[in-house]
Formats: structure tokens, C-alpha cells, sequence
């Protein structure tokens, strides 16, 4: 049995950076009957940094779920290979420089991500600002982005 | 003028810069230049409840929640006259040694150790030497774990309310930790043996250290507020003693003594005033290590850090092992009007909190001075120390030794970024 994790990541008070947390909640809620399959462990890391190693212990595969600021119109969803987000930035301001693009590298560097095939689907920014909601540009297109997860999951689970 | 200038800092939490101006081959302006927008949250604790106020200051830092929650937790108890039990007060303990734990590792191994092994970043580190980088995670995975259990996640915590915890964490729970604290104990006692075999640079600067300081214990959530200069205060007293100031190029305030001096708080300052009171294991280390104390190296905080970490894992084994939650989770709570200030040792070096609540509870004043804002100056002051060093290196070289020595401070941007009230005087 293929175990995936699930992972929004974001920050709640930073304006469209809450969207990946806002889509793992989304997405839970409109197909629970893949969210709560025991092979599937759903997870909403906020100021996630390092702790992203600890939440793909164990995990064959993972879907991760996060904001990205690239060149497209605010809510332009991105199927994102791993070797490509280092060159998107999430600017999430995390703790001490620890993005995702970092953190994934680090974990290859020391094997610990050894056979996880990782994909990751972003969602473009429109503000960050603190202490804002999520902008109705992305807000509108959080749906698209939790059908993105579950069509990621399906491919996934049958194979 | 020539200049030296770093326009973004890396490695540090939240948004600085760096700038030295030369003249006649000397350094004749430093700044750290503080661009991280302010954050007003003192203002916006004004008409909250003060049950919020733990969970809304946590929010300041995604690395040291707990110390935030703890200070203000504590002032808001002094204000009400509430004493927390014995076992809320060791369950404090054992959740701000999680938050020394992720906190010194990641400093420790992935922000300080880089520059002092020439290497770029902890990437870097990680690719020659893997075995360093995976024992450091797994010792702030250890930390982390410790607030999870207690405070429901790792980053910002959930549990701690004013009078102690909404609940008591499950007993099993809390035990299940031990097997991993003891590996950790050990690696943290390793760490301090490694840890003085790195190649530190020459500095030293005759400090004014100030940490708090408990008689029979190392202080970290209460005591009176100790500096080297044999100056020592109640926590209520703290602002008698030491004031923030702005200055133009930072919107972080800056923090002096009452006669204008700068002062640091932070690793250094515990351990060379505290060191008596460190339990048996880390007084161990400090003493095969060798370490002469006082330090005033201020890039051998992280000695001091990995001292710390070793006291962290043997006090959460103790107190995990004594761990009998038994009693009310929390202290009834009477709302009534008044003020109190509650100081705790965040990683970084003290947290001081005031407010002042009305009839209902509602706070109508808060003030926070974090350890990074008193520390700004006293970086400052360092680097004029280190100037004429600096002034006889290549720039490039110039330019890392200065950025190293802000890193090894461990300063907190992004907590120090609060400010002065506007006045609009029109004329």
C-alpha cells in the first residue's frame, strides 16, 4: 500500500500565503472519503521550515500544497516537478530562510527523502501582506486547486 | 566615504540590512538597518480579552512562541495576583526546554556553524558532512515533538492559558518522549565537545551581561533580573533599569541600560551568571570542555547554546520523569483591575512583558521588549569593535565576518519590530 501525505503549507496571517492551508481544509471537507483512506495522511504545516523533513517520514509519495510567487494572474494554479521550485519563490518569510525548495534539497542531500516522489501544486500570490485575508482572486480558485489535489491523489493511489 | 553595505541578511529571522561607513581608513557609522515593517502588536492587544493574550503573542515568533506565551502569561498572573501550582510551574519548564531544544539546534548546526566551518549554508554543511546535519535534525525534532505533545502543534502552541494549561497533556504521551531525550542528552553532551573545536574568531568585549537569576535552579520563567554590573531588580522593576529607544534607521526599538549603556542578554549572559545553577550533566560538560567562563566571545554564544542544550534534555528527562499531573489544570481565574510585568529567558535572551487590565479583564496597556531589540545596540557596538579588523580585509571577506557576527547573535527580526507611537504635531 502506497502511503502519501498530503501537506498544505503556509501562513494564516500573511494574506494569500494562507492558501495552501486554506486548500488541504477545502479538500478534506469536499472528499473525505479520500482524506480519511488510512494509506493518506493529511497534514497543515504553518511556518512549516524543517519540520516539512519530519511530516515525509515514511511517506512513498507526497502532494504538497503552498503558495507560489511567479510571473501568471493571482490564482494561477502550478503543477510544480521538485527540480522546478527552486526557481519559484513562496517569500513566506519563513523561519531563518527554510523554504520548501531548501528543505526538500536538504533532505535528498541526506537521504531522507530516499524513493518519496514529491509533486507539488502551487498557487499563484496576489498579496501577502500581514494580517489580510486570502485576495478573492485566489480565494475563487481554491476549488480548481482542491480538484488539482484529488486528481494528483487518484493517479497516485492506483498505481 | 567608502561603504561596506549588505542590503538583505541571510540566516536571520526577518528583514535587516547592514551598513558600515569608512572614512580616513576607519569605520566612522555602523548600522543595522531594521526595514522589517512594524507589526503594531501591542497596539493590537489593546480591548482584548486577556485569556487571548498567550495565543495572540505567540503569533510574534514561529520560533519561540513558548517564551511569548509564557511572558505574557505570567505578567497577566501578576496582574490578577494568581500563583500557578507547582505542577503548572514544571510543566512551563519542561515546554520551554522543547522551545530551547528546536530553537539552540537549529542555531546551533544550521545558522552558526556554516560560517564557522567556511561553508556557504547548512546545504553546504549537509553535503560534507551528513552525519552532523541529521543528528542536529533529529535533536530539533526532539524539541519540537515536546511542544507538540504539550501544546498540541510545534509551532505555535495551543495549550497555555493564564493561570497554566486548558488541559493536562496525557501522561502516556509525555513518557513515550523519554527513549528519544535520552539519545538526544547525549548528542547535545557531544555537541558541547564539538562545539569548542570550532575556529571562533578573536573578539572579546568587556560585556555588561543581564539575565534573569534564580538562586536554586537555571532561571528560565522567573527570578530577578541580574546584571554583571552588580545591579539586580525585580521584574516589576525592569523598566527602572533598562529603557528602548527609537532610532532613525530601525523599526526595531533599541535597548539601554537607565544611564545609557548597551548591555547584552542572551546565551552568554545565562551561562556566565547562571552556570551555578546548571544540573549535574551540563556542569559536567562545561567543566571537561574546558570552558573558561566568563565567555565574551560573542561568536562563542554558541558554546553557550550547545551548555543550554545539554541542561534542556537533562531537565525535560527530569521533569518528564516526575511528570504526575494531579489537580486543576489551571488556576481559577477572579477578573479584577490591575497591572503586572512577567519576564522569562526566551533563547534569545530575556522577554519582559507589561500590561495593564481593567474590570472586565480587557487590556488597556501592553508593552513587550524582546531580546533582540535590547541586543541591537550591543550588536552595533560590536561591530565598531570589530572594525578595524575588518577595515584590513578584502571587502568581500569584510562583509561575511561582519554578517557572521550579527548571525551569531541569533537576532530575531521580525520579534524586535515593534514601535513608538506615532505623534503628528502640526504646526
Amino acid at each position: 500500500m502506497k502511503r502519501v501525505a498530503v501537506i498544505g503549507i503556509g501562513q494564516r496571517l500573511r494574506g494569500d500565503d494562507a492558501a495552501g492551508l486554506e486548500a488541504i481544509h477545502q479538500w478534506r471537507h469536499r472528499y473525505p472519503e479520500t482524506a480519511n483512506r488510512p494509506e493518506v495522511r493529511t497534514e497543515a504545516l504553518e511556518l512549516a521550515g524543517l519540520n516539512l523533513l519530519a511530516a515525509l517520514e515514511n511517506m512513498d509519495a507526497a502532494i504538497l500544497v503552498d503558495a507560489v510567487h511567479g510571473p501568471n494572474p493571482a490564482g494561477e494554479i502550478y503543477r510544480l516537478r521538485e527540480e522546478e521550485i527552486s526557481s519559484f519563490s513562496s517569500d513566506t518569510k519563513s523561519a531563518h530562510g527554510w523554504g520548501v525548495a531548501e528543505t526538500l534539497k536538504m533532505g535528498r542531500l541526506l537521504g531522507m527523502l530516499e524513493g518519496v516522489s514529491i509533486c507539488i501544486l502551487g498557487i499563484q500570490t496576489g498579496q501577502m501582506n500581514p494580517g489580510e485575508g486570502i485576495s478573492r482572486e485566489v480565494r475563487g480558485k481554491i476549488l480548481l486547486l482542491c480538484e488539482a489535489i484529488q486528481a494528483e491523489l487518484n493517479i497516485l493511489l492506483a498505481q | 566615504m567608502k561603504s561596506i553595505n549588505v542590503p538583505a541578511l541571510a540566516r536571520v529571522e526577518g528583514e535587516g540590512g547592514l551598513y558600515f561607513g569608512i572614512e580616513d581608513g576607519r569605520a566612522v557609522e555602523i548600522r543595522l538597518d531594521i526595514y522589517e515593517p512594524p507589526r503594531f502588536f501591542e497596539g493590537f492587544l489593546r480591548n482584548r480579552f486577556l485569556q487571548e493574550i498567550p495565543d495572540i503573542t505567540a503569533r510574534i515568533c514561529g520560533i519561540c512562541p513558548v517564551a511569548y506565551q509564557m511572558s505574557s502569561a505570567i505578567a497577566l498572573e501578576n496582574a490578577l495576583g494568581i500563583e500557578v501550582s507547582p505542577e503548572v510551574r514544571a510543566l512551563r519548564r519542561l515546554m520551554y526546554c522543547g522551545e530551547y531544544i528546536e530553537s539552540h539546534a537549529l542555531h546551533i548546526y544550521m545558522l552558526q556553524a556554516p560560517d564557522l566551518l567556511g561553508k556557504e549554508s547548512a546545504l553546504e554543511l549537509a553535503a560534507t558532512a551528513p552525519e552532523i546535519v541529521k543528528d542536529a535534525l533529529r535533536l530539533k525534532k526532539i524539541g519540537n515533538n515536546i511542544l507538540k505533545t504539550i501544546g498540541g502543534r510545534s509551532v505555535h502552541p495551543v495549550s497555555v492559558c493564564v493561570g497554566g494549561f486548558y488541559q493536562w497533556p496525557d501522561r502516556q504521551a509525555i513518557k513515550a518522549l523519554l527513549p528519544d531525550l535520552e539519545w538526544g542528552l547525549q548528542a547535545a553532551i557531544d555537541c558541547v565537545k564539538w562545539a569548542v573545536t570550532l575556529p571562533y574568531p578573536d573578539l572579546e568585549i568587556e560585556y555588561e551581561f543581564v539575565a534573569l537569576h534564580h538562586p536554586d535552579e537555571y532561571a528560565v520563567i522567573d527570578g530577578d533580573i541580574r546584571s554583571s554590573k552588580e545591579r539586580t531588580l525585580s521584574v516589576a522593576e525592569y523598566e527602572k533599569g533598562y529603557i528602548e529607544r527609537h532610532v532613525r534607521h530601525s523599526n526595531a526599538l533599541h535597548g539601554y541600560t537607565a544611564t545609557g549603556s548597551t548591555y547584552l542578554v542572551g546565551p552568554l549572559a545565562r551561562l556566565n551568571l547562571n552556570h551555578e545553577q546548571l544540573l549535574p550533566l551540563a556542569k559536567k560538560s562545561l567543566r571537561e570542555a574546558n570552558i573558561v567562563l566568563p565567555l565574551k566571545n560573542p561568536y562563542k554564544s554558541l558554546i553557550a547554546r550547545a551548555v543550554e542544550l545539554v541542561q534542556a534534555y537533562e531537565e525535560a528527562i527530569l521533569l518528564i520523569e516526575k511528570y504526575q499531573p494531579q489537580g486543576p489544570a489551571h488556576a481559577d481565574i477572579k477578573i479584577k483591575e490591575g497591572e503586572g510585568a512577567g519576564a522569562t529567558e526566551a533563547p534569545r535572551g530575556l522577554l519582559y512583558h507589561r500590561y495593564r487590565i481593567d474590570d472586565k479583564g480587557m487590556v488597556q496597556f501592553a508593552r513587550i521588549t524582546p531580546p533582540t531589540a535590547q541586543n541591537l545596540p550591543q550588536i552595533e557596538a560590536d561591530l565598531f569593535a570589530l572594525a578595524p579588523n575588518l577595515l584590513k580585509l578584502p571587502e568581500a571577506e569584510a562583509t561575511l565576518t561582519a554578517e557572521h557576527l550579527v548571525r551569531a547573535y541569533d537576532p530575531c527580526i521580525s520579534c524586535a519590530t515593534h514601535f513608538l507611537k506615532l505623534k503628528v504635531e502640526e504646526k
